[in-house]
């Protein structure tokens, strides 16, 4: 069988799937503000207590970063279902894991952006600061990133056959809990200024990054096929 | 010796319940230009989907270019190029970006792409986004990616819809390349084929082929 290499076809899909996103932008063009005008509702509802905005900020940018991604993976299988470009991904001459984490690789990438950005409104409208290790924070982010991408893009594809549309927050959003739950803490942690058991959640969100990555791999060509 | 390309034993697929296609044996050798044809809901499309390897048989089995329909799905797909109803086209890319998409995952080189636009008449809208397309455009960009792919095999479901003069020539230049190049073709149309292109005839109803008869040239 001729075919190219896995890390070839890795960031093919990739790439196909950050062009189309730049061109179309949707990730900033709808996902971004609905992260900004929760946080800033949010900010509102909880009033002027420094104190209460900078312990329930982690929580809050790690949410709107879950919901704002939730809407991200729909929206990139929704391009595939348009013209019946999923069948060329399903019909193309590699292992379907590839695609998988190309697409993973991609929506982390867009995820990444719009946690970053989310972050940083996070930080202007609740003061929150980067503490001392923002190296740490970062990787948080990374982790944190990855778990969310790597979930959303394997159960994503489910939307997009009619049946199952409501299917992804119902199946994403109790198994992505120990992510965001891992993420909430070590950036809570570390905002505080601190680094006190935060090996102990990155351990976590590596863990279930690699759980979800390695599943994902393994059975996306079963949840592709017919 | 006939070497025999497209071999279905039996094969049913059953959707909620009803069958689409039931018990079909067809066997077509390699080089032949197969018309499959039929009324609405016979289950042509079903039929192609199922060579194709984009549906699964219920029951029964078969192999494309003796490779086994459910166990060596890749290597069909690296063999076998599809066009059916959708042009599998993605709006926000340029052709050409189109057709490199598919070139980088079929292990193609870039190079193929822009000769492959030239001949459907694409070459000078390489660059545009897709999405600004006619339907007619996008099923020109849908044959380029078959030439280019160069496959052993090609699946043509209805390929006349929705095409005007020039585009219909584009799809008879594509069914006389085949023949040409011996590749084995099965084409499934209301509209029947140019009669120099076609081997023979299979007609389907309900999901069964009724009957099959040699086309003279």
């Amino acid at each position: 069988m001729t075919g190219p290499s896995a890390v070839r076809a890795v960031w093919a899909v990739a790439e196909k799937d950050l062009r189309v996103e730049i061109r179309n932008r949707y990730a900033l063009g709808s996902v971004l503000p609905f992260a900004a005008t929760m946080l800033l509702a949010f900010g509102f509802a909880l009033g002027p207590n420094r104190t209460l905005l900078l312990q329930t900020a982690p929580g809050l940018l790690w949410l709107a970063g879950l919901f704002a991604a939730v809407d991200l993976f729909h929206r990139s299988y929704q391009s595939e279902a348009d013209a019946g470009a999923l069948d060329g991904l399903l019909l193309a001459p590699v292992h379907k894991g590839t695609v998988y984490l190309g697409k993973a690789l991609a929506a982390a990438a867009q995820v990444l952006v719009l946690v970053l950005a989310t972050g940083l409104m996070v930080g202007l409208l609740f003061g929150l600061p980067l503490g001392r290790s923002p190296v740490l924070l970062a990787l948080t982010a990374v982790l944190g990133v990855v778990g969310l991408s790597s979930l959303g893009s394997l159960f994503g594809l489910l939307t997009v056959t009619g049946r199952r549309q409501a299917a992804l927050p119902i199946l994403v959003l109790p198994l992505v809990s120990p992510v965001v739950i891992g993420a909430i803490r070590a950036t809570a942690t570390l905002t505080e200024g601190s680094t006190e058991g935060v090996s102990g959640w990155l351990g976590v969100l590596l863990a279930f990054d690699a759980a979800f990555l390695a599943t994902g791999f393994l059975v996306y060509s079963h949840l592709i096929e017919d | 010796m006939v070497v025999t390309a497209i071999e279905l034993n039996g094969v049913t697929r059953v959707f909620d319940g009803l069958p689409a296609v039931t018990q079909v044996r067809l066997a077509v050798p390699a080089g032949e230009t197969l018309w499959l044809c039929g009324g609405n809901g016979s289950g042509k499309s079903t039929l192609l989907r199922l060579i194709a390897t984009a549906l699964s048989p219920t029951y029964g089995g078969g192999s494309v270019l003796g490779c086994d329909l459910l166990r060596d799905r890749d290597e069909i797909r690296a063999r076998l190029e599809w066009l059916g109803h959708q042009p599998r086209v993605y709006g926000d890319l340029t052709a050409r970006e189109n057709l490199e998409f598919v070139a980088r995952l079929c292990g193609l080189s870039r190079t193929l792409v822009m000769p492959a636009l030239e001949r459907v008449g694409l070459d000078e809208v390489a660059g545009v986004r897709v999405a600004g397309f006619s339907q007619g455009m996008r099923q020109r960009l849908a044959i380029a990616r078959c030439l280019m792919r160069d496959p052993e095999v090609v699946l043509l479901d209805e390929p006349y819809a929705g095409l005007d003069a020039s585009a219909r020539v584009l799809v008879d230049d594509l069914l006389s390349d085949a023949v040409r190049h011996r590749r084995t073709v099965i084409i499934a149309s209301h509209e029947a084929p140019p009669a120099d292109a076609v081997d023979r005839r299979v007609y389907l109803e309900s999901g069964r082929v009724v009957s099959a008869e040699a086309v003279p040239r």
